[in-house]
């Protein structure tokens, strides 16, 4: 459904993607994440035609994104990253427009989403809270039922319980068969919400992997409790396992799948008091390719 | 064009226009009662005692003692001029660059309407309102005239009057408006959307002022304009033609930079 060839679009500035590849297949949510910066939302706007590639080719439905915008906007819903309503609007004014402009006749898509986000759409939107404004996004890309939607952080400036109500709208939707790319900085929402998972980095795509499948074949980490620190410590490193935290009393070990049974065998060479297993979320997934430390 | 989108900008700009029309209402009706047929040549033998080349350069040059002519001098020399140039700046600039700075603009591209589409109704908006404008005040000049003085003003010279100056501040809005297509910044919209058409301004008083600088009125749209000659009955249609066609080609270079442009929404 969203298919992008080697796009590549670069500012004045050097920053932008280089040579990005990607597709979402027809009723896929996808999560795309990355540190700010690294080229989220200059993936989106090539993908509504906001800006013309360098090189490279993104289309979706078959259709191209430059050329053929006005087509693709029928059926796209989308949220951007930092929300500007036009000025001097009312809440409901808004939608009203931008039921107008698309040609909606019916609104009961819109109804069910006023109600579900507790929206209230009466006033002068500038004088909303960036939460509420977030909700009008919401309410904005969702009611004409399109088949795809692009959001760019569609949570930012949610409380806990409308973010989660976010996440059951996603959910539903993608029982409907929409497909969804998403940027997010929550990988709770990601984790639950989506299927695959694209992490970006300076402006190239470094991941691309199923939500479950990458985070079994991450590295696992285990807490471990021995009896004797400096020996066992010794014995861990000399096996050439990556050592993380060490307490006083605990060496914090990084392993992945093919190591395990080195790993208790190296292990049974000393007493061990306590082991635990790190569950591993997303996130540190994350960090690992984002954190200072990470490779 | 879009209706929806016309509509809408309508509903926010619409008192901008009425500012405006309600600013030079006062004006042309302050004018036009005092407008005195025995005293013109009074008034006129004060001014020659003013140094001429200060009349000159602020429009104020021919001796004018009928209705139209006074009208034309004083009122259509500057007044009609600077004030919907002010109008145009602020407009041209509200409707493209000001949306797309502050992002909002990205709302309406995520309709089912091409950038073509949304650009030529921001365009139309702005030229049609400058139609409004004039057309209200010819209205307002002949019922005001006509109460006052009946039979006194020219209407046909008087409408030839404002179909001109009507061409003149679409070209500024046209100018405004275009740089407004090209910058994605406020910033830069403004300094030049309003910059040129200033410049144009100045050129064209400072060209009057002095006869060694006179061929500054040349590069200046305003340097063709002459209130005066077109009270006076000469043809103009060859001005009106040149103003009509840089109107049309701003207006087709301003779609089409939009149209190809980045946009950072």
């Amino acid at each position: 459904m969203i298919d992008v060839n080697g796009l590549t679009l670069k500012y004045p500035s050097g920053k932008g993607i280089f040579d990005v590849n990607f597709k979402v297949n027809n009723g896929e949510v996808v999560g795309y994440l990355g540190p700010n910066g690294a080229g989220k939302t200059t993936t989106i706007r090539a993908l509504l035609g906001f800006m013309r590639p360098d090189s490279g080719k993104c289309s979706i439905g078959g259709l191209d994104c430059t050329e053929d915008a006005p087509q693709i906007q029928k059926t796209l819903g989308y949220i951007p990253g930092e929300i500007t309503f036009l000025d001097g609007m009312n809440g409901d004014e808004f939608l009203k427009f931008m039921c107008d402009m698309r040609g909606t006749r019916d609104f009961t898509r819109q109804k069910q989403l006023i109600e579900m986000f507790e929206l209230e759409t009466k006033g002068n939107i500038k004088k909303f809270s960036k939460g509420m404004k977030q909700k009008i996004g919401i309410v904005t890309a969702f009611m004409h039922n399109p088949d795809v939607l692009l959001l760019d952080e569609p949570t930012s400036g949610l409380d806990p319980l409308m973010q989660n109500r976010f996440v059951e709208l996603i959910l539903e939707e993608k029982k409907k068969g929409k497909t969804i790319l998403m940027s997010s900085h929550m990988f709770e929402e990601v984790e639950r919400a989506c299927d695959n998972v694209l992490i970006i980095k300076d402006g190239k795509i470094v991941v691309q992997s199923d939500v479950i499948e990458l985070k079994n074949s991450q590295r696992k980490g285990f807490i471990i409790k021995p009896a004797d620190m400096t020996s066992s410590s010794n014995i861990l490193q000399n096996a050439g396992f990556e050592i993380g935290t060490v307490t006083k009393d605990s060496i914090e070990i990084f392993i992945t799948g093919e190591k395990t049974d080195l790993f208790i065998k190296t292990a049974a060479q000393f007493k061990v008091l306590n082991l635990e297993i790190k569950a591993q979320s997303l996130e540190d997934i994350f960090m690992q390719f984002y954190g200072k430390e990470g490779k | 064009m879009s209706s929806t989108l016309f509509k809408t900008t309508l509903k926010k700009n619409w008192t901008l226009l009425l500012i405006f029309f309600g600013v030079l209402t006062m004006y042309m009706t302050i004018m036009i009662s005092m407008y005195d047929p025995e005293d013109m040549e009074a008034l006129m033998s004060m001014f020659k005692l003013l140094p001429p080349d200060l009349m000159k350069a602020l429009g104020f040059s021919s001796l004018a003692t009928d209705l139209t002519a006074y009208l034309a001098s004083w009122l259509y020399g500057l007044l009609m001029i600077a004030f919907p140039m002010i109008y145009s700046i602020i407009l041209g600039n509200k409707l493209v660059a000001k949306m797309v700075d502050n992002g909002s603009f990205a709302y309406l591209l995520s309709t089912p309407n091409s950038r073509v589409k949304i650009i030529t109704t921001q365009g139309l908006y702005a030229l049609s309102t400058v139609l409004v404008l004039f057309s209200a005040l010819f209205g307002l000049g002949v019922t005001v005239c006509g109460a006052m003085f009946p039979g006194a003003l020219d209407i046909t010279a008087f409408f030839r009057l404002n179909l001109t100056t009507m061409l003149v501040n679409m070209v500024v809005m046209m100018i405004s408006f275009f740089f407004s297509c090209l910058f994605n910044e406020t910033k830069m919209s403004l300094s030049f959307g309003a910059g040129i058409p200033i410049m144009f301004l100045l050129m064209n008083i400072l060209g009057g002022a002095s006869t060694n600088i006179e061929f500054l009125k040349k590069f200046s749209i305003y340097g063709i304009y002459d209130p005066i000659k077109l009270v006076h009955g000469s043809e103009v249609w060859g001005v009106n033609l040149f103003y009509i066609g840089i109107i049309v080609a701003l207006f087709i270079a301003s779609v089409f930079i939009f149209k190809k442009k980045r946009l950072p929404l």
